[in-house]
């Protein structure tokens, strides 16, 4: 068993660690006030640095590296902001993923390739009002015309959506079918007649990171743009949320590890009764609570990487990462506020950002509940 | 046309160093390690210079086999080849055992244009680079902040003190030490670092190398004394912005 990473893991670490603090790091604050995404900051510089494809073969424009890499990538952008670890997250695991896994040649090439250069940004529609954590309420139909699909029915709280050109939806395309069957995966590109964006959520964190409704009205989608087998579509999703949890996994990993950072940095300069913070054996107590369960996260979360990079089952470590991770952002994110005392409340420091981007972690793609779920229903099958 | 660019590993300088048993040196325990800064833009002025005559670029380090690392960031970063001088004792070495270890590398490889950091990051002698040039009998222009190689020569600005700069031309062959302000050494992507463990990668035991008996040598190496506290000035007013402008005035260059 080796825990050491690799020369080409370290350095990915390096490159990423240095431009996500020269470059992301200092208008992280003002975009999360003003809601704001930045794509040439959030995605063409991602793509600049071959990071919007890189678990994908060169053959479809990616760098061909491993999924530890692309943890190590999600975890140090979000280390400085959560926003820009997501859209990562959701463009490669969820927009990208699905069409490597699944897609036909034909689709790789055309949709694939761009998406892993970056010329394109990807995104998933699976969430609909009434169906969440149960992808089998799906009430987005699709019905055969000839050669096309025609789609109807909404998405909600969809992730890079507006900003992004190709979109892996899902929509019910046997209406006799119950629960999770009968649902069929489609690829749909941005400007496609019938399909338009609704409301833009107003968040409580992830405040830089795009969130909105997809809207289908009589939306024609070709067939050849179905992804996977007809009718086999929770398959898709299920399948593309195994990897997915690897990136939030990462991305709450990256939010607990920036906080400890800033907190280590603050207790050493704030004085109270005449001596630092850190002086204090309640503090140093309270760091290392933070430190020994970041660092299980990220063995959790490697551990995960390093299984679906192995071609090893994957599933129910993922959802342990997942699990543990978003728990473990929460946990150290409320203490680093705590340790920052009045301050900490303040938007003057990060680590209130850092609480408010922790809590989606152990919402999205799976609540914490979902992850016990798959946890659970493995160790008892 | 033939470059040769040469870095040195160093710790990154955030880390909290220790002074080694012997009293000589850094401990090398624990500590995270990065290419040195001002080699960074050889580096990059080397591949700049690469891609602007698609001259052939080797980057060369010596030191233990945790060097590889730093030399496959340089080959990510543009470079051709890499070439390792495995020596675990290098940090114990002279500036100019370094040098000669250099030189007799690059003495029948031709090279046209040798690029240095200005310094190491970490013992900061200045002298490696400088002394490769007097090995090899070819110029050397120190500390430059501008580049420019046009109709086969080189043109630089040297910065000196004050922010004074000298504009130096050259012929080649010529070495240049690189200061900061030279360039932003770009982010080696990530597809470039995958494809650069594809590069070759010469392994040379230091030990083939003749050895050159050091010129110099550490005695002792300590961390300065703990200084004293600040100075505070107490009483009127008008009395501490007296006594804080005389003070200003003998102590400090703030004041003329």
């Amino acid at each position: 068993m080796n825990f050491e990473l690799t020369e080409e893991q370290n350095l990915i670490r390096e490159m990423v660690r240095g431009f996500a603090e020269a470059e992301v790091a200092p208008s992280a604050t003002q975009r999360d006030e003003d809601e704001h995404f930045d794509r040439d900051l959030m995605f063409a510089r991602l793509a600049d640095l071959g990071l919007t494809g890189i678990v994908f073969p060169e053959e479809y424009g990616g760098a061909g590296a491993d999924y530890l890499s692309y943890a190590i990538a999600v975890e140090e952008l979000s280390r400085v902001c959560a926003s820009t670890g997501v859209t990562l997250s959701a463009h490669l695991s969820l927009g990208s993923n699905p069409i490597y896994l699944f897609g036909t040649e034909r689709q790789k090439k055309q949709f694939l390739t761009p998406l892993a250069q970056g010329e394109a940004m990807g995104a998933f529609g699976l969430t609909e009002p009434s169906a969440g954590s149960d992808a089998g309420g799906t009430r987005t139909f699709a019905v055969r015309d000839g050669n096309d699909w025609i789609v109807n029915g909404s998405k909600i709280f969809i992730t890079n959506a507006g900003e992004a050109e190709i979109y892996v939806i899902f929509a019910r395309t046997d209406k006799a079918a119950e629960k999770h069957h009968g649902i069929s995966a489609f690829i749909v590109e941005k400007g496609t007649p019938g399909f338009t964006f609704g409301k833009k959520e107003k968040k409580m964190g992830i405040r830089s990171s795009p969130t909105m409704e997809l809207v289908f009205e009589n939306c024609r989608i070709p067939h050849e743009n179905m992804l996977g087998e007809e009718g086999k579509g929770f398959k898709v999703a299920m399948k593309t949320l195994d990897g997915g949890r690897i990136g939030i996994a990462s991305q709450a990993l990256g939010i607990a590890q920036g906080a400890l950072d800033a907190t280590t940095t603050y207790v050493k300069e704030r004085q109270q009764f005449n001596k630092p913070l850190n002086a204090f054996q309640g503090v140093q107590f309270q760091l290392a609570d933070m430190a020994t369960q970041v660092e299980a996260a990220r063995l959790l979360v490697y551990n995960a990487a390093y299984r679906a990079s192995a071609g090893l089952s994957y599933s129910q470590e993922s959802a342990m990462a997942k699990l543990f991770a978003s728990e473990t952002a929460m946990r150290v994110t409320t203490q680093a506020v705590q340790l920052h005392g009045g301050y900490g409340y303040t938007r003057e420091f990060p680590v209130e950002r850092m609480m408010r981007d922790a809590k989606i972690t152990e919402i999205y793609e799976g609540t914490s509940e979902i992850q016990r779920i798959v946890i659970g229903a493995a160790l008892t099958r | 046309m033939k470059l040769l660019v040469c870095i040195k590993q160093v710790p990154d300088m955030e880390s909290k160093f220790k002074v080694g048993a012997e009293g000589l040196w850094y401990d090398r325990h624990d500590l995270a390690w990065l290419m040195n800064e001002y080699d960074e833009y050889g580096v990059e002025q080397a591949v700049q210079l690469k891609e602007q005559t698609g001259a052939d670029l080797t980057v060369l380090s010596i030191g233990p086999e945790q060097v590889k690392e730093t030399i496959k960031k340089a080959l990510a970063m543009g470079c051709d080849r890499g070439v390792h001088i495995v020596d675990d004792q290098a940090h114990l070495k002279d500036p100019f055992e370094i040098a000669s270890m250099i030189a007799e590398f690059a003495g029948d490889k031709g090279f046209d244009l040798i690029f240095t950091g200005m310094q190491s990051q970490d013992r900061g002698s200045a002298q490696v680079g400088v002394m490769v040039a007097e090995l090899l009998t070819i110029a050397a222009v120190t500390t430059v902040v501008d580049f420019a190689f046009v109709d086969g020569q080189v043109t630089v600005k040297r910065e000196l003190e004050g922010g004074v700069k000298a504009k130096v031309a050259s012929k080649l062959p010529v070495l240049i030490t690189c200061q900061l302000g030279l360039n932003a050494p770009r982010y080696p992507t990530l597809p470039n670092i995958m494809k650069a463990k594809k590069k070759e990668m010469l392994s040379l035991p230091a030990t083939d190398l003749r050895k050159a008996a050091a010129l110099q040598e550490t005695m002792k190496i300590e961390f300065p004394a703990k200084r004293s506290g600040g100075l505070f000035l107490e009483g009127e007013v008008a009395s501490i912005a007296d006594r804080l402008i005389r003070i200003l005035k003998e102590k400090t260059t703030v004041l003329a």
